[in-house]
């Protein structure tokens, strides 16, 4: 130490007054403390790029160190879609009380996969970057985001397999034909919505994993008994008969999102096109997407503990 | 068993070294405080293992042993260990200084560095910094399905450099990490050392304010040690301030004007850079002769030298066969 420094300057005991003074004087700025909100907006907003080419580049390694590489992001969800026109279309000779089972159910299972497969990610998110995390400084909400949109990219290649299979879900015994119509045009929209409520429901999943892991192996189970209770492979109101509960259903968000698709891309006439059902969508997006934001920021400073 | 502590702290007085009476210290010119540390504890937690002493032992007995049965189902579910690795640091460092962190494995110098710089929560005091930090360690892992030229443009953004800055610098880094067109195969498929030196490009692409190495000086070939070498020592100039892990004394010696000794997370010492290295090799000294002394009196006398007496005749031997072989 220089001569002249303050006795504050040498090592042993300083107060934190004086830590905070000799900061103050020299503009430095405190660190592994949680930023203001608006700051930590701002510092997402300089690492949108980051935020993009994290998520595109873990969609294209998804496929990597195969034969087939990026041909697979094709192949998987055709194959998947086959499986389901074998078991729904050609062995269980049964309709569900809908015109196009085939249709209905590839909707239900390719855009409940969004959901699915993007809140585990951002689960995931925290732990599986834990280089990223302990050797860089960002703001830690691009790794659920990234996670998520990763995923949404991922399979924007099997939404056109399941327009493929809609299409062709006529050549397949007992299902009605579906039309191409301009409400098709709503599809993106939909996944959209979907998407900022996937990011709400994402961001408090990464935090409380990243706090107590063991939820990972626990929230799979709960996810199947949601995927049951949206009307994935079969209408809720085919099933369910207490009326109060089949409202519940109907309107609970994930069931809510499928509904949209599925009004969207299909041509039943039990799914009607329903403005309101739009509306109610969008303030779940919203609504969910704040809140989650909020609920991860606020343990900003306490990411990567472990 | 909430918080154990796995190493048990030695009643040690921190030794401060004050150089200001020396002679050469008031000449060193010394910049603004860069880096404030106050009272910096970090607590890492473990979770899913349950910290257990060693050599712990329950008694005989009926009851014992069915608390033994329990303890041994208990050991494998939940349980979270705390390690309290670094136990109140406070120092002040100042712009132009290039101070080394010395100890030995496990003293908490990693974890120190990882605090200072933002990525490892503290659980206790404050660190203030000008600008942001960038710790240079040979673990900044990226995506090794990616191709090298992909992990230099995402270890670029995330380092807070914009898409046009990268595409500039890519052949500057390329070239320094000397891996030519290897660059455009996955990471995986690179050789251990050369994911290392392309970590090292990727990381001194962007001249922090503070920068910390984390033996990153440790890795490639003697060329290439050079070189990054070099580069430090650019940065260094550019940089406000430099913090430096190694286990080379000699390495601290040339690079570092201060050194501060962490033993088991806390200051044992802080100072001038020959002072403390010199204190810290008497230290590591005396307590390898203090553990051969131990040894000597946990084996008994005779033993000892029976076995001095056994080592000496094996080091003949090798010398003798190793000199056959030569001739």
């Amino acid at each position: 130490m220089g001569a002249a420094a303050p006795a504050a300057l040498s090592t042993g005991v300083m107060s934190p007054q004086d830590a905070a003074r000799i900061a103050a004087e020299n503009g430095l700025q405190p660190i592994g403390v949680r930023p203001s909100l608006r700051g930590y907006l701002r510092a997402l907003r300089q690492r949108r790029q980051f935020t993009h080419v994290l998520a595109s580049s873990k969609a294209y390694a998804e496929n990597q160190g195969t034969y087939l590489g990026q041909l697979w992001s094709i192949l998987t969800p055709t194959m998947n879609a086959l499986v389901y026109v074998m078991i729904f279309g050609l062995l269980l000779k049964t309709n569900r009380g809908v015109e196009n089972v085939i249709g209905f159910i590839v909707v239900g299972v390719f855009v409940y996969r969004l959901f699915d497969e993007g809140v585990n990610t951002a689960g995931r998110s925290i732990p599986t970057n834990g280089n990223l995390v302990r050797a860089l400084q960002f703001p830690r909400v691009v790794l659920p985001t990234a996670g998520i949109f990763s995923k949404y990219l991922g399979q924007l290649p099997s939404m056109l397999v399941m327009l493929a299979f809609v299409l062709l879900s006529r050549f397949v015994p007992r299902n009605v034909p579906v039309p191409v119509s301009w409400r098709w045009l709503l599809l993106p929209v939909a996944i959209l919505l979907l998407l900022g409520f996937t990011l709400g429901v994402g961001y408090v999943f990464a935090r409380i994993c990243a706090g107590v892991p063991d939820l990972l192996n626990f929230f799979p189970f709960v996810f199947r008994i949601l995927m049951y209770a949206s009307g994935v492979i079969f209408p809720i109101n085919h099933y369910v008969h207490n009326a109060a509960l089949e409202r519940v259903l109907e309107y609970q968000p994930v069931a809510l999102y499928l509904d949209l698709a599925r009004q969207s891309v299909l041509h039943e006439p039990s799914i009607p096109l329903m403005w309101s059902k739009w509306l109610l969508a969008l303030a779940w997006s919203v609504g969910v997407l704040l809140v989650g934001f909020v609920f991860f920021w606020r343990a900003e400073a306490r990411y990567g503990r472990e | 068993m909430s918080e154990q502590d796995l190493t048990v702290p030695r009643p040690l007085p921190a030794t401060s070294a004050d150089t200001a009476d020396e002679p050469g210290a008031a000449a060193r010119v010394l910049g603004a405080p860069s880096l404030v540390a106050q009272d910096v504890h970090v607590t890492y937690r473990v979770v899913g293992s349950r910290g257990r002493e060693r050599g712990a032992k329950s008694g005989g007995g009926r009851r014992a042993r069915l608390r033994r049965l329990m303890d041994r189902g208990r050991e494998h579910t939940g349980g979270v260990t705390e390690v309290h690795a670094v136990r109140g640091v406070s120092f002040v460092a100042r712009r132009g200084e290039s101070i080394a962190i010395l100890g030995t494995n496990g003293s908490g110098k990693s974890t120190l560095l990882r605090a200072l710089a933002g990525l490892q929560p503290m659980s206790q005091g404050s660190v203030y910094v000008d600008g942001v930090p960038s710790l240079l360690g040979v673990n900044a892992v990226l995506m090794k399905k990616l191709s090298g030229e992909r992990n230099i443009v995402i270890g670029g953004l995330a380092l807070g450099l914009t898409r046009a800055e990268i595409d500039a610098k890519l052949d500057e880094i390329v070239e320094f990490a000397g891996i030519g067109d290897a660059v455009y195969l996955p990471m995986s498929a690179l050789s251990s050392g050369m994911a290392a030196r392309l970590r090292f490009a990727i990381s001194t692409a962007r001249v922090p304010e503070v920068l910390m190495i984390d033996e990153a000086l440790a890795t490639g070939d003697a060329a290439f040690r050079q070189r990054s070498k070099e580069r430090i020592e650019q940065i260094r100039e550019a940089a406000g301030t430099i913090f430096f892990v190694s286990h080379s004394l000699a390495a601290v010696r040339s690079m570092c004007t201060r050194a501060i000794w962490l033993d088991k997370g806390v200051v044992r010492m802080d100072g001038d850079v020959d002072t403390v290295a010199d204190a810290y090799r008497d230290h590591i000294k005396a307590d390898k002769r203090e553990a051969r002394r131990a040894r000597r009196a946990k084996l008994g006398e005779e033993e000892w030298q029976r076995r001095r007496q056994a080592r000496r005749a094996r080091r003949e031997a090798r010398r003798s066969a190793e000199a056959a072989e030569s001739r």
